[in-house]
């Protein structure tokens, strides 16, 4: 009798026994979801390069997947994952990181790169705080929630929708999930990484640790169901106005289309000055 | 070939995880009597014959510790 084997143990690094994670922490759903992914879609960990910052969802790929895996300066992994892009286009490249490095320090790299609109997965792994350093209050803390920082509750307005920000910004694909949709979070994985531009997922993921326990929005399995309590579909939201949207999570693709890719149009416009190709006006470009 | 397989010594434990335990529909688990190496109690399965294969709990374990056989085909097909 052959003994029943995890399909993605193969995908980790054979001198990592397990996740840095906490007991019951979203990550390691996350991490799952990724592989899930890339197994889904037939793809090889050599057909990646994945970028992280610094936080605790930052070691979903470091050292867990035994891949290529930059492990950055807190805030610029979208900065490495550019220049990665540039100089290997031929390479799948992800981000995966949290809301603090990416949203806070980060948050201007996540504009710019998704207006540039640059070939690349970005994973945003959002539990509404700084878990790695102590559960200090971030930019997408909800208001009035008690912090290591913040005693009394934060103050200000925070984050909501960071998805929209990045619709703004002018990203290609952008999708949000919490760690209660693994089933949906795979699918809209495996869409990102074949889409030809920037391809943005948020993903809300319990911090039992240093969210749910001091905040006292309960353990993993609690806060699970908290958020499938409180998440609604695009569509449904259609039909709630903004009070009753209040507290809501609204999960889904929101955006999906296909526009002009950064590094596409560099490389184009290099054959264009070799003269490898003739110059074409294209009116609408400019 | 078994159904499921629990990897004891990646579990971090039902008392502070327990998501397996959460997201399964029948009653397949139940803690562990005894602690895993980390000190943390995993799951036992105790009614193999009630799991229907939907995979939830391999897919929601952050610690990849679960495993679960792929659907086998209804009884008479092949
Ligand atoms: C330049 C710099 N500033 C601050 C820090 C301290 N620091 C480390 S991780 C972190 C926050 C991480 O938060 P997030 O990205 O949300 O990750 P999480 O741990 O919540 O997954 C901070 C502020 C740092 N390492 N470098
Ligand atoms: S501190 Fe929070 S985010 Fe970090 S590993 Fe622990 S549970 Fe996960
Ligand atoms: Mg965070």
């Amino acid at each position: 009798m052959n003994e029943l084997v995890h399909p993605y143990h193969c995908f980790i690094r054979p001198t990592v026994t397990h996740t840095t994670f906490c007991p019951g922490c979203g990550d390691g759903t996350v991490a799952q979801s990724i592989l899930r992914a890339i197994d889904g879609l037939g793809m090889d960990m050599d057909d990646f390069v994945f970028v992280s910052g610094i936080g605790c969802a930052a070691w979903i790929p470091s050292p867990f997947f035994n891949a290529d895996v930059l492990h950055t300066t807190h805030g610029r992994p979208i900065a490495f994952a550019f220049g990665i892009k540039m100089g290997l286009p031929d390479k799948k490249v992800m981000v995966v990181s949290g809301d603090g490095d990416l949203v806070a320090i980060g948050g201007n790299h996540l504009i710019q790169n998704a207006r540039r609109n640059i070939e690349m997965t970005v994973i945003c792994v959002n539990n509404g705080i700084y878990g790695m350093t102590g559960g200090q209050a971030a930019p997408t803390t909800p208001m009035g929630v008690k912090t290591t920082t913040t005693p009394y509750g934060t103050f200000e307005n925070f984050f909501e929708d960071i998805s929209g920000l990045v619709i703004a910004a002018g990203a290609s694909f952008v999708a949000r999930w919490t760690t209660a949709h693994p089933r949906q979070l795979t699918n809209s994985i495996k869409k990102a990484i074949q889409k030809k531009g920037f391809a943005f997922i948020e993903v809300l993921s319990q911090c039992p640790v240093q969210f749910g326990r001091k905040m006292g929005t309960g353990n993993a399995v609690q806060m699970l169901e908290d958020y499938k309590k409180r998440s609604i579909s695009i569509k449904e939201a259609k039909k709630l106005s903004p009070e009753e949207l209040r507290d809501r999570i609204v999960v889904g693709e929101f955006v999906d289309l296909d526009k002009p890719e950064m590094v596409e149009e560099v490389t184009r416009m290099i054959r264009r000055a070799s003269g490898e190709v003739q110059e074409v006006v294209d009116a609408g470009r400019g | 070939m078994d159904t499921l397989r629990i990897y004891d010594e990646l579990c971090k434990g039902v008392e502070e995880c327990g998501i397996c335990i959460y997201v399964c529909k029948e009653e397949v688990f139940r803690p562990s009597e005894t602690l895993n190496q980390k000190g943390y109690r995993p799951p036992v399965i105790v009614n193999e014959d009630l799991c229907t294969q939907c995979e939830n709990c391999m897919i929601f374990c952050p610690d990849l510790a679960v495993v679960v056989s792929e659907k086998k085909r209804k009884k008479g097909s092949k």
